[in-house]
């Protein structure tokens, strides 16, 4: 899960106050801008989800492995389950992890779990999705859904355990119910197989190779 | 408008490490320099500078608003031909703007006039938005400035409200940034960019240019293999629109920032199009196309290429002789020629106002000294107050 940081030094500091013709920026959120003498990321990876792990944007949610045991647990949605495993489906085929090979899928995800997707570019191979998360499914503002993985490989750290497409960890396999932060329903990221770099950026090399001693130059203006 | 001494923080290049502004020196020159600032009166500010801003980038959008529309200019701005109808698409469908700058030559009175419109890839905005914030702050706390000072800068609050209105208009939570390689001033910037993205809420990610991958999809990729949905670029538009990717920018669908339809406003045929459409308006300078050099009259001319940054392969012209030239790797393209009306000159400084706007409003000023009358990427960079 991609850690949410609201604040890693305190307060803000925040300077000046609001006066009504003012032709400047009012506030300005200081220690945002203060780079020098920053959290290291992974000390400030390991406060961001400790921060939102005590958030209070906690949501009950449960995971399912296909729309009938959905349906079994409440028999008056039916409907939204099925629609929601599908949407999981679909999510699960753009946000899971990609691989060239299927070995190298099996190697994470354990032999005979991994499927390939072809398209007009190639073929590819992902695990199948092993279930999918409901969260708020009675609410009438709507339901949360996103796609569970799991490895059944000896070598992995996520055998027997509950995974988001981004590799976020939600525990036991055997676990069913669970508190969640609301952001683990934001939509991931499409992960893609990368078949070529370096298309942009020649106009710099060759403007930069025409002679030019500085080593800095702009490409803005 | 006046050019005011003043004695420098003592701890503004510690304060500088702090911050990351790594900037400030450049080439072992200033660029940062706050041994003076810049005073300008409110009315100056505001009739001078922030109406006239208003009122050329209207200007501005109307000539973008005729040329997507028309072949032979689309022709006319070198822009190539499979992206005429993105163009337009993306002019159509009112596409995000985030940002952009007018220089201007302002003399403290009269009408200031247009230099150009910097409306794909502006730098300068960190030193703008946020640093000279900060060094007012600091005098006035100091006591070495009044406490009446003000400036015009509201760019920092305004940048993080029109990304947070950006983010709404694609229904996007998280928006990509780019810049190339080897160039601390474009990371510096891109890096002020993704802290308003952040403290609009957005999530960030960083890659350079170079690094940008193509997927067998046909989306690009970040180096982490994650789709670019969403892409800031401070990239010029005409360098991509000739690169090997350049095929691959419109299947790949991206939310671009600065949008497509910004290729008209950055490309210097810009000028001679206000001129033509708007002939006279006192902000701008007489401009034309290189066909059209035989209807001007003036002795002295100023010849930009169409694509060019920061003052490169600008050339002074009196009577058709050349006099100065900038160098620069531009002007394959073709040049505009504007009518030669010299910057301000303060003591041996010549002064350059950029004038900010954020979506469609004005936002602030930059003030950049050079020693030579056209402003180079090494010209310093100056605070200003308003009092």
């Amino acid at each position: 899960m991609r850690p949410v940081v609201t604040s890693y030094q305190g307060t803000p500091q925040r300077v000046t106050t609001q006066k009504p013709s003012q032709k400047r920026s009012s506030s300005i959120n200081i220690s945002r801008m203060r780079k020098g003498f920053s959290i290291k990321p992974l000390a400030l990876g390991i406060a961001a989800i400790f921060l939102s792990a005590c958030g209070e944007e906690k949501e009950q949610a449960t995971i399912y492995t296909n729309a009938d045991e959905c349906a079994a647990a409440n028999p008056s949605m039916a409907e939204q389950c099925r629609t929601a495993y599908q949407q999981a489906v679909e999510e699960a085929e753009r946000t899971a992890p990609k691989y060239a090979s299927a070995q190298d899928c099996e190697t994470d995800f354990g032999t005979n779990q991994c499927r390939v997707v072809r398209n007009e570019s190639g073929s590819f191979f992902m695990p199948f999705m092993a279930g999918y998360m409901l969260s708020n499914l009675l609410s009438p503002r709507g339901y949360y859904s996103q796609p569970m993985f799991t490895s059944y490989s000896g070598n992995s750290p996520f055998r027997n355990r509950w995974v988001g497409s981004d590799g976020y960890d939600f525990g036991d396999q055997r676990q069913r119910n669970m508190r969640v932060n609301k952001e683990v329903f934001k939509p991931k990221p499409t992960v893609a197989k990368t078949m070529s770099r370096g298309g942009f950026g020649s106009s710099v090399r060759a403007k930069s190779s025409w002679g030019s001693s500085s080593s800095k130059s702009s490409w803005g203006g | 408008m006046l050019r005011v001494g003043i004695q420098e923080r003592q701890n503004w290049r510690k304060k500088a490490a702090e911050f990351g502004f790594s900037f400030h020196t450049l080439q072992g020159e200033p660029y940062w320099d706050e041994s003076a600032y810049y005073q300008f009166t409110l009315q100056q500010i505001e009739q001078d500078i922030e109406e006239p801003t208003l009122e050329i980038h209207q200007l501005c959008l109307a000539v973008v608003d005729k040329v997507v529309k028309d072949e032979e200019l689309l022709q006319k701005f070198q822009i190539p031909h499979e992206f005429w109808q993105p163009i337009a698409d993306s002019w159509q469908a009112k596409t995000p703007s985030l940002y952009s700058r007018l220089d201007f030559a302002y003399h403290g009175k009269g009408p200031a006039k247009l230099y150009e419109n910097n409306a794909d890839t502006p730098t300068s905005l960190y030193e703008s938005g946020f640093w000279q914030w900060l060094w007012l702050e600091d005098q006035v706390n100091a006591g070495k400035l009044s406490k009446q000072a003000d400036q015009f800068n509201s760019l920092q609050e305004k940048l993080i409200h029109q990304l947070s209105n950006i983010a709404d208009f694609y229904g996007i939570n998280s928006l990509h940034f780019a810049c190339c390689k080897d160039t601390t001033e474009d990371r510096g910037t891109v890096q002020y960019l993704q802290d308003c993205a952040s403290e609009a809420g957005l999530s960030s990610p960083f890659v350079y240019i170079e690094d940008i991958g193509l997927s067998e999809c046909g989306h690009f990729t970040d180096l982490q293999d994650h789709v670019i949905n969403s892409l800031f670029k401070l990239y010029p538009w005409e360098f991509m629109q000739r690169e090997e990717f350049a095929t691959a920018i419109i299947p790949a669908q991206v939310n671009w920032i600065e949008p497509l339809w910004k290729s008209v406003l950055s490309n210097k045929a810009l000028l001679p199009m206000l001129w033509k459409m708007f002939p006279k308006h006192p902000n701008l300078l007489p401009s034309y196309f290189e066909d059209d050099l035989s209807e001007a009259s003036e002795t002295k001319l100023i010849k930009k290429p169409l694509f060019s940054r920061e003052g490169a392969n600008i050339s002074l012209l009196e009577n058709g002789k050349t006099i100065v030239t900038g160098q620069g790797p531009y002007g394959e393209e073709g040049f505009i020629y504007q009518a030669y009306a010299p910057l301000p000159t303060f003591g041996k400084n010549h002064t350059l106002i950029g004038s900010w706007l954020v979506n469609d409003q004005a936002a602030g000023i930059s003030v950049r000294e050079d020693s030579s009358p056209i402003t180079q990427d090494l010209s310093r960079y100056l605070p200003h107050i308003i009092l």
